[in-house]
């Protein structure tokens, strides 16, 4: 048992300081590949998967 | 009794006989040191002392019958020492008007003396009388005894009655004989006293595994498997349960070390920063771009912070990080609102005026921010600034692994309190379970 735990902790730890290192992080980013060079030009003509945002307007 | 020099020894022979009550044969396994005798057919006890073999007791049916699981007459080795089973007795006792029952096997070797078995439900004890008395230790409402220097606790007190009895004893034993048996416990050990009159027998026994009586006695098939936990049952996770939570400390040490090291090594570098307008009520395409910027070093994170003046309203701002080179981009969405007002709680806020993401795993090279803000019109201009840091290390992350290393740690010392938790509850010391519902009836 305590053998297995140590060497779950040894992963755990090698996990967080590769998740440390390589820069990993929890938000949720949508990469996108050949975004055209014109939308330096024309900024308007790129539509993002997180474009026409629905806002909640419930709450207090 | 021979004179002369020491005979050889020779191997050990059964000595026949008949019973008085039946005429079926008799085997005596373990010779002159036999007090009494049951007859295997008709279950009377016999005096084994006796010449005449003196019938002492005739069994009743009606105590039924009950095949020991080590048949007698079948030799094994204990502790690497050759022994034979020559008795076997069942003894009960009543808790709270229920029978327990377990089964007690006298083992006799010719030059060691007897030895004992004792098996319930599954769990089996190696056991032997006691030469010296162990310390009775009286505490305040807590009774234990020392022997050789471990304590034993008191785990059970119980009136032990024998209910069937075969083969041979070195007692005189009786059906219906009852006896005051007390247990003390330091698992794997018991410690056990039987009180007869003023006469006081102390006995150790140590746990050991059906398996390991099934290879010592080459039987047939597998032992019984064990139901529940018995009183001196090693704990499977007793000496785990320290040993992991040193090495969970250890671990939580070197997650400090390492936080301190990523925090101090992180570059934490400013590589962009920029103040925006963002006008409510103007109706053309509100998309801009940023200028350029250098990511350097490695992949490594890169932390956006928006910092606005949001007063009772929202924006929403749609970014995109591209790569200048390369075409690839980062999409992600942000909202930044902030609320507040006054009710007849008091006042309330709701929300914050900034916010911050990291972003995963960004090569280094040259990038630039598409921003697309939103809000409701008619709320007049939001002003915003928009920060970006390189290598922001993410302490999100240790706080997850030190839940992950916590959390097998902490399952473990339940299941140990849990076991231990079902021990005691066959004990005189039960832990009170919780009622089932409260007392408001």
């Amino acid at each position: 048992m305590r053998n297995l735990y140590m060497i779950y902790g040894v992963i755990v730890l090698g996990l967080l300081g590769m998740a440390e290192y390589r820069g990993w992080s929890l938000a949720s980013v949508n990469e996108v590949k050949n975004v055209p060079r014109s939308v330096r030009d024309n900024p308007g003509s790129y539509r993002s998967v997180y474009a026409v945002y629905h806002h909640y307007t419930g709450g207090k | 009794m021979s004179t002369g020099g020491p005979n050889p020894p020779s191997t050990p022979h059964v000595k026949a006989m008949n019973c008085p009550s039946c005429g079926a044969a008799l085997s005596l396994r373990s010779f002159t040191q036999a007090v009494s005798v049951v007859c295997d057919s008709c279950h009377s006890i016999l005096d084994a002392q006796d010449p005449q073999l003196k019938i002492l007791q005739q069994f009743k049916k009606a105590t039924g019958e009950d095949p020991p699981l080590i048949p007698l007459g079948t030799r094994g080795r204990i502790r690497g020492t050759p022994y034979e089973a020559v008795g076997f007795q069942r003894r009960t006792i009543h808790v709270e008007g229920i029978p327990y029952s377990w089964h007690e096997y006298i083992l006799f070797n010719p030059y060691k003396g007897f030895r004992y078995l004792t098996e319930y439900n599954g769990h089996w004890n190696d056991t032997s009388t006691l030469r010296a008395l162990p310390t009775l230790n009286s505490h305040t409402g807590d009774v234990t005894v020392s022997y050789l220097g471990e304590t034993y606790q008191h785990f059970q007190t119980a009136q032990a009655s024998t209910t069937y009895v075969l083969g041979e004893f070195p007692w005189q034993v009786r059906v219906g004989e009852a006896n005051e048996v007390t247990d003390y416990i330091c698992p794997p050990r018991v410690l056990s006293s039987e009180r007869s009159g003023n006469e006081v027998t102390w006995s150790m026994g140590e746990y050991i595994a059906g398996r390991d009586i099934w290879k010592a006695f080459s039987l047939p098939d597998g032992p019984p498997e064990p139901i529940g936990v018995y009183e001196n049952q090693p704990s499977p996770f007793s000496t785990d349960t320290k040993t992991i939570w040193t090495i969970f400390g250890a671990f939580a040490i070197f997650l400090l070390l390492m936080m301190l090291g990523f925090a101090s090594f992180a570059r934490d570098e400013q590589a962009f920063q920029g103040a925006y307008i963002f006008d409510t009520n103007a109706r053309s395409e509100a998309s801009f771009v940023t200028d350029p910027f250098e990511l350097k070093g490695r992949t490594s994170t890169l932390e956006l912070s928006t910092t606005t003046n949001v007063d009772n309203n929202w924006i929403y701002l749609n970014y995109a990080l591209i790569n200048q080179d390369s075409g690839q981009a980062y999409d992600f969405g942000r909202e930044v609102s902030y609320y507040h007002g006054y009710d007849q709680d008091g006042s309330w806020t709701e929300g914050s005026r900034n916010d911050s993401v990291a972003i995963p795993s960004v090569p280094p090279g040259t990038y630039f921010l598409r921003v697309e803000p939103e809000s409701d019109s008619g709320h007049g201009t939001i002003h915003y600034e928009i920060t970006a840091k390189r290598d922001v290390p993410q302490f999100s992350f240790f706080g997850i692994a030190l839940l992950a290393l916590l959390v097998p740690a902490a399952l473990i010392t339940w299941r140990s309190m849990n076991f231990e938790h079902l021990r005691w509850a066959e004990s005189d010391h039960a832990p009170m379970e919780s009622s089932s519902d409260g007392d408001d009836d």
